[in-house]
């Protein structure tokens, strides 16, 4: 972990450290969450029914998998991939890295509100750890808007 | 180097989470253990043998989707080891996020006035999916009374009683006070087990309960 706070106080002129953070522990958390569901998925343990967390209306409805791919799944290799994709940035200090990044949050935000949506009105149940990763998701979704507020800053300033 | 160790490190995390996630999702969430029950009551419904020392006990939802994935489990156990043990099903309906089930309750103990609560049981099960969101789900189990060969006038108005409504309450009842709060929710004479994860697991618990009463 060392190494990583000396990589983060070496760089990040333009971007601030806490952005950095955030993406690292949120896409972390999402990574967890969703391999948590993955695993319940593969494992077939079936989660209790309980008003607490709903989950096993979620998890067992025809909406959890596509072509018989949990989507929790998919849902791994997304935190996953933006996980892996902050740590090459933190490497490589390419700031588009994380442009690119910014990029593909709406990809999950627009996929949890889906889900938030079925849950809601199809479902109608609600997951705790399906609302985890809604959660995580939209909070990555805020740091990509405001990396992509930072980009424009500072193609503003190159401009002039 | 720096490069090696920070890649190594990020490797190892994701291992480890990974790792961590799958352990977890190992263990049943419902560990939560309550005073005993009452193993059986007059008013229970049971199967298998009667005089049996082993009473295994299920609060069950029929809309909850575990509770359907654990009947086949629970019909292959009796069929196989009913001569030893005797089965009790309670109601636990979890109205809060079920909106049928507790109409479901209500229509098997209906059933069950007739002489055919294992058989509307079975029916509620293996058509879960049919009714679980339907709102019209009434006319889906007064369907089923029909195809079980029951007098339906006698059926709805059962499934309305308030005789009926208080019996699934009571069950209900009963569960809360010992800490019940999921579904499927297993006693082992009156004792509180954690979920078997297979039906090996399931059999071999109910085996070993045999062989430590006699």
């Amino acid at each position: 972990m060392k190494s990583l706070e000396a990589l983060l106080k070496k760089q990040l002129k333009t971007v601030p450290r806490w952005l950095v953070w955030g993406f690292i522990a949120l896409s972390f958390i999402g990574f967890l969450d969703a391999t948590y569901l993955t695993a319940k998925h593969y494992l077939g343990i079936p989660i209790n029914c309980s008003f607490f967390t709903g989950c096993e209306e979620v998890t067992s409805s025809q909406y959890a998998t596509i072509l018989d791919i949990p989507v929790s799944l998919a849902g791994a290799g997304y935190y996953l991939l933006i996980f892996v994709l902050v740590i090459a940035y933190l490497d490589t200090k390419k700031e588009r890295i994380l442009y690119f990044i910014s990029r593909l949050t709406p990809l999950g935000f627009i996929a949890s509100l889906w889900f938030l949506y079925l849950q809601l009105f199809v479902i109608k149940a609600i997951c705790l750890y399906c609302m985890i990763s809604f959660t995580t998701s939209t909070l990555l979704f805020i740091l990509g808007l405001i990396l992509l507020q930072l980009e424009g800053k500072e193609i503003a300033v190159n401009k002039s | 180097m720096k490069r090696i160790v920070l890649w190594s490190l990020v490797a190892l995390v994701i291992a480890g989470g990974i790792f961590g996630m799958v352990k977890l999702g190992a263990k049943n969430p419902a560990d939560r253990t309550g005073p005993p029950i009452d193993s059986t009551s007059l008013s229970d419904w049971s199967k298998g043998n009667k005089e049996a020392k082993i009473v295994l006990a299920e609060y069950s939802d029929f809309q909850c989707p575990a509770c359907g994935a654990y009947y086949p489990l629970l019909k292959q156990l009796n069929q196989e080891l009913g001569g030893e043990m005797q089965f009790v099903y309670r109601h636990f309906p979890l109205r809060q996020i079920h909106a049928n089930a507790e109409l479901a309750a209500r229509a098997a103990e209906a059933a069950g006035r007739q002489g055919k609560f294992w058989e509307y049981h079975d029916l509620l099960f293996e058509n879960q999916r049919e009714w679980s969101e339907e709102s019209g789900a009434k006319n889906i189990f007064v369907r089923y009374a029909q195809s079980l060969d029951l007098d339906t006038g006698r059926f709805t108005n059962d499934m309305d009683s308030q005789e009926i409504k208080e019996k699934v309450d009571k069950d209900y009842a009963s569960g809360v006070k010992s800490a019940v709060d999921a579904t499927p929710t297993f006693f082992l004479n009156g004792k509180r087990i954690q979920n078997p994860r297979s039906y090996e697991e399931f059999r071999s618990v109910i085996e070993e309960a045999v062989k430590n009463s006699s």
